[in-house]
This record gives structure tokens, C-alpha cells and sequence, in this order.
């Protein structure tokens, strides 16, 4: 089960609306790379992790991946308020505006709406800590491409906080790669098919 | 920055230390001195949340009565000397 905390992990406080910001840090929300499908993806994986390790590992981090998106919901929350039909239409923030007026949706900075394609849960250690590797380098990018575009000292330090954690979680999860081929025998030395076929006799 | 932001960031500090190293130790299992670290900052976070709770309020539902789970801020509020 998961009990809430009524605090963000890492404060945002954002003094000045900036719509055109929000529509490019809204990926991190629901975007390909974004912390929706990050927690959905480690918490989708940990049922079929075969080591202590790994389930404690994918528990945790999908776990802090839900706050980091209370984070970037609160900056998009910040961001819009009080703005003006004036500043939406400059901004290029009515073509959101139009169909969430200020509401936070999960959707890419393309307009994309969100959608589990973005993850997969192939059911293979191996596999899926590669995926997970890859993601946090994918949302590592991401947080560069928005510290890139963003100038707003308010914004940037939740934002510089959200990409650190990626490279420690990339970090975790190559330890977690490695516990995992550690445990791997000798028939299985390049590391694949490592837990399915074994529980099962051949037929084929 | 007020006082209860300023308590909130070093209950913060200190509940994400605790945290680090509570993840770190899903892989280093056997890691004392990270063990002893983690205790230290864990027993810290115990003190400042509930000193936390007792000046502003719930921050865990369960340690919440009457409606005080209901009261603002709400994590996703600016704070008010934000409000400019």
C-alpha cells in the first residue's frame, strides 16, 4: 500500500507565471520520459524481479518517481496561475488552454496525451533493468533540454534537483544490473532468458 | 523564507539523507557505517517531523485529527510570501 505524505520532496515556490516554460516542463509530467511513465514502469517491474535486491530497488525508486511528478505537477500548478487571455494567446499556451484551461494533464510538450507505450514490463531481469537504465539517461536529457531553455532561478533549482536523482538512480540501477548477472551461472554467461525457462521443463 | 518553511527544508534535508541511504543499501545490503548513517539521520527525521506536525499540522494522515488534514498549505501552494 502507499500512505501520503502532505509535503513535497524538495520545495517549489515559482514567484513568477511563465505559461511558455510550463508547456515545455509538462513532458516531465506526461511525456515519453516523463515521471508518470517512470513510476509506472518500476512499479509494473518489481512483481516479476527475482532478487530481494531488485524488488526493494524498483519499489523505492518508482516510489520517489511519484513524487518527483507531485513536483513537476506543482511547477506546472505555479507556472499557469493568474494569467491573462493575453499572456495564453502569446505565450502559444492556448492550444492547452483550450482543451485544459489551467487543469495539470498528462501530455507531452508535442501535445501527445499520455499512454503505457511510453514503458514496457517485458518480465525479464535483464531486459528490463536495461530499460530502466536507459530511461534515466532518457530523463536525464530531458531535465538538460529544460535547464537549456529555462532561465528562472525559481524553476531551475526543483529542476536541477529532479535531474540529479536521475543519475543517482542510473547509478542504483547498474549496481542492480550487476547483482543480477553476479547471480547468473555459468550456462547462462552472456546473460539472457536468466529466470523463466527454468522453472518449466522444455518441450521444444 | 518563513519559519515554517525554513523547519519544513531541514525536515526535508534530513528525511532525504535517511532516504538516499535507506535506497543505497537495496544494493549494498552488508554496509555498516551506510546502516549507522541511515539510523542517525532516521532517528533525527522522527524528532523534527513530530515537531514539525505539533507547529503546523499533519503532515501524515495518520497523525491527523479532526480536520486538520484539511487545512492549507497544500504541497502544490506557493507560499505565501511568494505571493507578490
Amino acid at each position: 500500500m502507499f500512505q501520503y505524505q502532505k509535503k513535497l520532496q524538495f520545495p517549489v515556490n515559482i514567484k513568477n507565471p511563465n505559461p511558455k516554460a510550463a508547456q515545455v516542463i509538462i513532458s516531465q509530467f506526461g511525456g515519453p520520459d516523463g515521471e508518470l511513465a517512470a513510476s509506472l514502469r518500476y512499479l509494473s517491474q518489481r512483481f516479476s524481479m527475482p532478487y530481494a535486491e531488485l524488488k526493494g530497488l524498483l519499489t523505492d525508486i518508482g516510489t520517489e518517481e511519484l513524487s518527483h511528478l507531485e513536483m513537476i505537477g506543482a511547477i506546472i500548478f505555479q507556472l499557469t496561475r493568474n494569467l491573462s487571455v493575453d499572456e495564453i494567446k502569446k505565450s502559444g499556451f492556448d492550444k492547452y488552454f483550450v482543451d485544459h484551461t489551467t487543469g495539470v494533464y498528462p501530455v507531452a510538450a508535442s501535445g501527445a496525451p499520455f499512454t503505457a507505450a511510453y514503458l514496457q514490463c517485458k518480465g525479464d531481469v535483464i531486459t528490463d533493468l536495461h530499460e530502466d537504465l536507459a530511461a534515466e539517461q532518457k530523463a536525464r536529457t530531458t531535465y538538460d533540454n529544460i535547464l537549456r531553455l529555462v532561465d528562472d532561478p525559481d524553476v531551475r533549482e526543483p529542476i536541477k534537483f529532479l535531474r540529479e536523482r536521475e543519475i543517482v538512480h542510473y547509478q542504483r540501477f547498474g549496481e542492480g544490473l550487476r547483482i543480477a548477472t553476479d547471480k547468473l551461472n555459468e550456462k547462462n554467461f552472456y546473460a539472457f532468458n536468466p529466470s523463466f525457462d527454468k522453472n518449466f521443463k522444455r518441450n521444444f | 523564507m518563513n519559519n515554517r518553511e525554513h523547519d519544513l527544508l531541514r525536515l526535508s534535508a534530513v528525511q532525504f539523507s535517511a532516504w538516499e541511504l535507506h535506497m543505497y543499501l537495496d544494493t549494498h545490503p552488508n554496509d555498516k557505517l551506510a546502516k549507522e548513517r541511515y539510523k542517525k539521520y532516521m532517528a533525527e527525521y522522527e524528532v523534527l517531523l513530530a515537531d514539525f506536525e505539533q507547529k503546523y499540522g499533519p503532515v501524515n494522515q495518520t497523525t491527523s485529527k479532526g480536520n486538520a488534514w484539511l487545512s492549507d498549505p497544500w504541497p502544490w501552494d506557493i507560499s505565501k510570501e511568494c505571493e507578490c
